[in-house]
């Protein structure tokens, strides 16, 4: 299978201190794939200099092949960072309409509404975002995310600050968003959501990969321990 | 696809006019200019009628018309046109010419020499004041009421060279460039920083730049900003006109819109300049927002950008001058001064077309270059929530 995304030996320093050692992994087309580590591993600077924002000291970090363009309409790219918003005081409506315009939808309007509805916020269309709560806010954020049928979905910590049921709902979404031929990168400390969606796994420590490989491969070489086990085993109950 | 530039420019356009403090502050100018108008009218009223005259000011009258009596020392036997040679020779401070026509027209001339960007002449009250105070003491028998009765005054003012300069006509129309220019940096400063901060402080960079490219949203945020700048332009101008329309037959109106001049290149060079320095202005001030984190750390660079904008205004006798010295060489071609130094001197008919093109060429690559780094830095300080000073700032610090 085609790899969309490929990171070869990635070097990340930040003054003084080295975040990322060495780093080399793949994710293929359609695949889901979870990026796991103990807070502070490196995982949002590895997706972050995937997507441009840090210039990584060594290393290349490709996806389909190229450096990461935002306006290249080749590779639809949806991604939920760590450290989200968007346009406070404008509409929930005109948000919607705004990036659905960025990212090239034939009728933003439309797609907006169904998916409002779909999200049970449809009353909330003309509502300024700041009115809204939190857990509601999360599920624009994501309509912004998957509005343009990504071929790579990277979801940093998406199910953060959601209630059970709107876990679920967010799971649905995620998953249909995979049924249409997406890859997903996700960073994720919930190991019951990585057990059920991911494909392969990596875990970072210090840098450096852990583990990386198909779920049942790193059960295997650690004894068929869960996945939780493996976990905190890797990082000796390190402050999470 | 729609472009994404024009996506980023619509947007960020319309939020902007869709805040009632943009319209609070764009409708502070027209007010301000009708404030202004006020004024001037109530100064007019307080014209000196009765300046006085120095002892050893020379001074003369041609009479064609015959009010004067013979024998008047200053009542001189020289045509209109050797009275107007006389004054750009240095041979007299002030002539009078009455025309043989007088009676009928009820007009004098008056010639002297310019003493630079004079105001206009309200309604002749002081030259008529000036006449009288000169004619009348020496004189008893003297026509005073024929002097000093409803008559027009042709104020001619003169240079040594001969010219009749009409500074302040001919500044009126590209003037207005460069007062839009210190509007659109003062009253949307602060916008222009906002814009670019907003991003940071709500944590949209992320969201926003994987869907637009940098260069495109920054960009396109300057573009929109330009076009709120052509509201203000409007709002400012056309109730000026309507102004001015309605009240045409006013003195004041009347004799602003007879001596105003609209010289094609004059004003054509202050758009020009215009359309550049609003790009530099607003590269500077977003650049500042793309290094700070918050809207209140940003604002305390606004002040040095709208000094630097606003300080040639300080020395406006230096630029008023028809010799500029160093100071004004060295305010045309400083960053941040040259934008408002070269549209004063444009106005003032000092900045010599080679200039210009030096001027026009340092504004363009200052734009680039600050535009270029603030679509750099805003990509770098994306995700930096803390003040990310260039490095030489850096080390000095």
């Amino acid at each position: 299978m085609k790899n969309i995304v490929e990171i070869k030996n990635f070097r990340m320093d930040f003054g003084n201190k080295t975040v990322i050692k060495d780093l080399s992994f793949e994710v293929k087309a359609g695949e889901i794939f979870g990026l796991l580590g103990a807070n502070g591993s490196g995982k949002t600077t590895t997706l972050r200099a995937l997507l441009g924002f840090y210039k990584p000291t060594g290393g290349e970090l490709l996806i389909d092949g190229k450096k990461y363009d935002p306006e290249d309409t080749n590779v639809t790219i949806g991604y939920l960072p760590e450290e989200r918003g968007l346009y406070k005081k404008e509409t929930v409506m005109d948000n919607l309409l705004y990036f659905g315009q960025l990212k090239g939808l034939k009728d933003p309007k439309e797609w907006a509404e169904k998916y409002l509805k779909r999200v049970k916020l449809e009353d909330k269309a003309n509502q300024k975002l700041e009115k809204l709560s939190g857990g509601q806010q999360q599920k624009i954020q994501l309509g912004v995310t998957i509005m343009n049928n990504p071929k790579l979905l990277i979801l940093d910590e998406p199910t953060k600050g959601f209630d059970p049921m709107n876990r679920r709902l967010l799971m649905e979404i995620i998953e249909e968003a995979h049924k249409k031929g997406a890859a997903i990168i996700m960073i994720t400390h919930y190991m019951d959501e990585v057990e059920k969606l991911c494909d392969r796994v990596i875990l970072l420590k210090d840098g450096v990969a852990h583990a990386y490989g198909t779920i049942a491969e790193i059960k295997k070489a650690h004894k068929n321990k869960s996945l939780e086990q493996i976990f905190i085993d890797i990082y000796g109950g390190e402050d999470e | 696809m729609s472009n994404p530039l024009w996506t980023v420019t619509k947007f960020e356009f319309i939020r902007q006019v869709k805040k009632p403090s943009f319209w609070a502050t764009i409708l502070l100018i027209p007010l301000m200019v009708v404030a202004m108008f006020v004024i001037s009218m109530l100064t007019a009223n307080g014209v000196d009628a009765n300046p006085t005259l120095s002892e050893d000011t020379k001074f003369a009258i041609a009479d064609d018309a015959g009010i004067l009596p013979e024998g008047m020392p200053i009542k001189a036997n020289i045509t209109k046109e050797e009275g107007r040679q006389k004054v750009v020779d240095g041979e007299l401070d002030l002539f009078f010419y009455i025309p043989a026509d007088f009676k009928d027209t009820k007009k004098v001339d008056f010639y002297h020499i310019s003493e630079g960007l004079e105001l206009f002449n309200m309604d002749g009250q002081a030259i008529k004041g000036i006449l009288n105070q000169a004619v009348a003491p020496k004189f008893d028998e003297l026509d005073v009421m024929a002097l000093t009765g409803q008559f027009e005054v042709n104020d001619n003012k003169l240079t040594t060279t001969g010219e009749e300069p009409n500074a302040l006509g001919k500044a009126v129309v590209p003037i207005i460039f460069l007062v839009l220019f210190f509007f659109l940096v003062t009253l949307f400063g602060g916008r222009m920083l906002m814009t670019v901060v907003e991003e940071k402080e709500n944590r949209i960079s992320e969201m926003i730049l994987t869907s637009v490219s940098t260069k495109h949203l920054i960009v396109g945020k300057i573009l929109s900003m330009m076009l709120l700048g052509i509201i203000q332009m409007l709002t400012l101008i056309v109730p000026l006109i309507v102004a001015l329309i309605i009240y045409k037959d006013n003195p004041i109106v009347s004799t602003v819109l007879s001596q105003m001049e609209f010289d094609p290149i004059t004003i054509i060079t202050n758009l020009v300049l215009f359309i550049f320095s609003v790009f530099f202005a607003t590269g500077c001030l977003t650049y500042i927002g793309t290094i700070t984190p918050t809207a209140k750390d940003a604002s305390q660079f606004i002040g040095p950008v709208i000094i630097g904008v606003v300080f040639p205004l300080y020395f406006m006798s230096a630029f008023m001058a028809s010799e500029p010295g160093g100071f004004v060489y060295f305010l045309t071609y400083f960053p941040l001064s040259a934008p408002t130094a070269m549209m004063l001197r444009n106005v003032f008919g000092t900045l010599t077309t080679p200039e210009l093109i030096i001027g026009l060429v340092e504004i363009a690559i200052l734009s680039t270059l600050v535009i270029r780094a603030t679509v750099v830095s805003f990509q770098r300080n994306a995700i930096n929530f803390e003040l990310a000073l260039p490095k030489f700032l850096k080390k000095q610090k």
